[in-house]
């Protein structure tokens, strides 16, 4: 009988666990429906992780931003220090090949200046003008 | 998931794998829900508690340290919580553990005797202060050490001893006279 057994053991003094005492508060406080209980708490803490989902997305973004803002600012530096140079390229062959047509060159005189003069041409300049042409 | 350890659990279920919770649930439901009962005495009202607290413990598993046991951790959030709606709950109405139950009248076969030394036994728990009902549960019900049950209850390990062993010696009066009054029926 459970009184019985449990009168014993009567030794308060054991530092071991009475497991006789134990069984017996054990029958006494264990109750019924654990896997109900299991399930009501796991369905109740899909609450809390949906409060803390907002928090831990908002969290990630933040942890992202920093490393993210110091990419994205040496990508924006990148480019324009490429563009940079794409553009004074750019810009000095332009101005190279796009020189006015209609400004003679000083140093040779086009040759229907040469002709429109008083006196007759020297005709090595002439065909030095054309030439250089 | 049956074979991880419960700090592997725990950082799972921090991270967010529910499965992972529920597996720890499932570990601790018994002795929460024992613990929380030993406090409060309602079943109903232990279960509340219970999951109240494995609630907190889920917010809270930031702070548990993977490198000490899980179950003093939690039984101490069990308590808390427990012991928290005891103290609102007791102006509200009596406690079921209240002494006075039990040891009425001699039953007739062996099932009637066997109810009424558990009524005997809830009584003599209930008697006890609500420290050493902790401690003797923790001790000789949950398997835990002197030193964790002083954990749990915040208490130096010495204290943690003699509340068991106080609670133990108050169980064996009480269930001494039980004994006692039962053969003289």
């Amino acid at each position: 009988m459970e009184g019985k057994k449990l009168m014993s053991h009567p030794s308060p003094f054991n530092h071991q666990p009475d497991t006789e005492l134990g069984e017996a508060l054990q029958a006494l406080l264990t109750a019924d429906g654990e896997d109900r209980f299991v399930r009501t708490v796991v369905a109740a803490a899909d609450r809390v992780y949906g409060e803390a989902a907002p928090a831990q997305t908002l969290t990630v973004l933040i942890q992202w931003a920093r490393p993210g803002l110091v990419a994205a600012m040496l990508l924006i530096a990148l480019g324009a220090f490429s563009l940079g140079i794409w553009v004074g390229r750019t810009g000095a062959v332009a101005e190279a090949t796009l020189g006015d047509p209609l400004v003679p060159n000083t140093d040779q005189p086009s040759v229907p200046a040469l002709m429109a003069g008083d006196e007759a041409p020297d005709w090595d300049v002439v065909l030095a003008a054309a030439w250089g042409r | 998931m049956n074979h991880m350890q419960d700090a592997e659990l725990a950082a799972l279920a921090q991270a967010g794998d529910r499965e992972s919770f529920g597996e720890l649930v499932a570990r601790y439901a018994a002795p929460a829900r024992r613990l929380a009962r030993a406090i409060l005495g309602d079943p109903d009202d232990a279960d509340d508690a219970a999951q109240d607290a494995f609630l907190s413990a889920l917010k809270h598993l930031g702070r548990f340290d993977p490198e000490r046991p899980f179950g003093p951790w939690l039984m101490r959030i069990v308590a808390n919580a427990a012991g928290d709606r005891r103290r609102r709950r007791r102006v509200r109405e009596a406690d079921p553990l209240t002494p006075g139950l039990a040891i009425r009248e001699a039953g007739p076969d062996v099932e009637t005797d066997r109810q009424r030394f558990r009524e005997a036994l809830q009584e003599a728990l209930a008697a006890l202060p609500e420290r050493q009902r902790v401690a003797v549960v923790l001790f000789d019900v949950e398997g835990y050490s002197h030193r964790e049950v002083g954990e749990v209850l915040n208490i130096p390990e010495g204290t943690a001893r003699s509340d068991v062993f106080h609670a133990r010696r108050a169980l064996r009066e009480a269930l001494a006279d039980w004994k006692e009054w039962r053969e003289r029926s």
